[in-house]
């Protein structure tokens, strides 16, 4: 009878220490619990910067009939100025040194 | 019908390379001129502030004395506006404006001290001699006034001509469109190559107006010199103005395309409203 029990309490000894490993992943056991991910801080996309205008032009990618008026008269507002630097080199050109 | 492409304008950096051409030339010219007019006679003996000339001086070298300093004046007030003009050039690098500021600073500091030499000269031995410096640097100033001018309208006609490049390109794109939704572009494409064509000429000739001013050197007397350099200036000063010529047909080819193509533009039809009872 008392050789029945130690028989019976080895066997769950046994058991439990197989479970134990089971659980360990000894032997490829229980998947392993996800583990938590860290949450993705969700941002929202940047409004594009806009890109730097020159000379009074519009956006380079802004085809409107706006966009090309405007870019119309930049290069009008530049022409004018062209002239003014043309007449400059004429009378630099025509500069005379006063006689003393 | 086959989409036209713009021919690619003549890069910034080739420009920007053959105006640096000047900066030597626009340095030492100006280091020259530096030295020049301040390198005179004797030191002045009056350590005071400068003063008009004293009894040492007759009438009429008082007035020769006034003119001179006029005549430093109108020089000091052209480089000064030639500065600003400079600061204002896109086409080349910081370092290039700096360095025709510190010339043309330099040209102005020198002029300022001899003017008030002058101011403050009390024998006629040594006015003489500083109104003589300021017609001996007069060479230099003749070259370099109209050299750097020219520099500075190159730079504004290759602004010009990357403008209307980018313009060009947006053209092109509504010409697309315009002949996907079956309008007759025939003319619009015309329009745009001839923009091509003067886009592409424009570059090239403020390349050529720096390219034959930028070597120019003071002739420092030589009269053969000196008519060569003006007649090179002459040219220069030709290829900016074929480059505001082309420039004004160019203008004339974006108008004729603007206006073609808000006619090809569909207008939205009025929409129909019907209300049941």
């Amino acid at each position: 009878m008392a050789t029945a029990i130690k028989w019976i309490i080895g066997l769950i000894i046994i058991a439990a220490l197989a479970w134990l490993a089971w659980w360990s992943g000894w032997f490829g056991g229980a998947p392993a619990a996800p583990e938590p991910v860290a949450p993705t801080q969700t941002t929202t996309t940047p409004a594009p910067t806009p890109v730097q205008n020159t000379n009074g032009m519009s956006a380079p990618t802004d085809t409107s009939d706006a966009a090309l008026d405007q870019d119309a008269a930049a290069v009008d507002t530049q022409a004018q100025g062209l002239q003014t630097d043309s007449q400059s080199v004429d009378a630099s050109m025509s500069d005379k040194p006063i006689v003393q | 019908m086959t989409k036209h492409t713009l021919v690619s304008s003549i890069s910034s950096v080739t420009l920007a390379a053959a105006l640096l051409a000047p900066v030597a030339a626009f340095a030492q010219t100006n280091t020259a001129a530096a030295t020049e007019t301040v390198t005179t006679t004797a030191a002045p003996t009056s350590v005071t502030a400068p003063a008009p000339g004293t009894s040492g001086l007759t009438t009429k070298q008082k007035a020769a004395a006034t003119k001179a300093e006029q005549e430093i004046d109108r020089r000091v007030a052209a480089l000064n506006d030639l500065n600003t003009r400079v600061q204002a050039m896109q086409k080349v690098t910081d370092a290039f404006k700096q360095s025709l500021t510190t010339n043309i600073q330099n040209q102005i500091s020198a002029l300022t001290a001899l003017r008030a030499k002058i101011a403050a000269d009390t024998d006629a031995t040594t006015l003489k001699a500083d109104i003589k410096s300021i017609t001996d640097s007069y060479r230099i100033y003749a070259l370099v006034l109209p050299q750097a001018r020219i520099a500075a309208a190159a730079d504004r006609s290759k602004t010009v001509a990357d403008m209307l490049t980018t313009l060009g390109t947006k053209l092109q794109q509504r010409i697309s469109t315009a002949q996907t939704s079956g309008a007759d572009v025939a003319a619009l494409t015309t329009a745009l190559a001839d923009l091509s064509t003067k886009v592409a000429d424009i570059s090239a000739q403020a390349q050529a107006a720096v390219s034959v001013s930028a070597s120019l050197t003071p002739d420092g007397g030589d009269k053969t010199k000196m008519a060569a350099n003006a007649a090179a200036l002459k040219t220069a000063h030709a290829d900016i103005q074929t480059a505001q010529k082309d420039i004004a047909a160019a203008q004339k080819d974006v108008k004729t395309i603007l206006a073609g193509l808000k006619k090809a533009t569909p207008a939205t039809p009025a929409t129909a409203t019907t209300t049941t009872q």
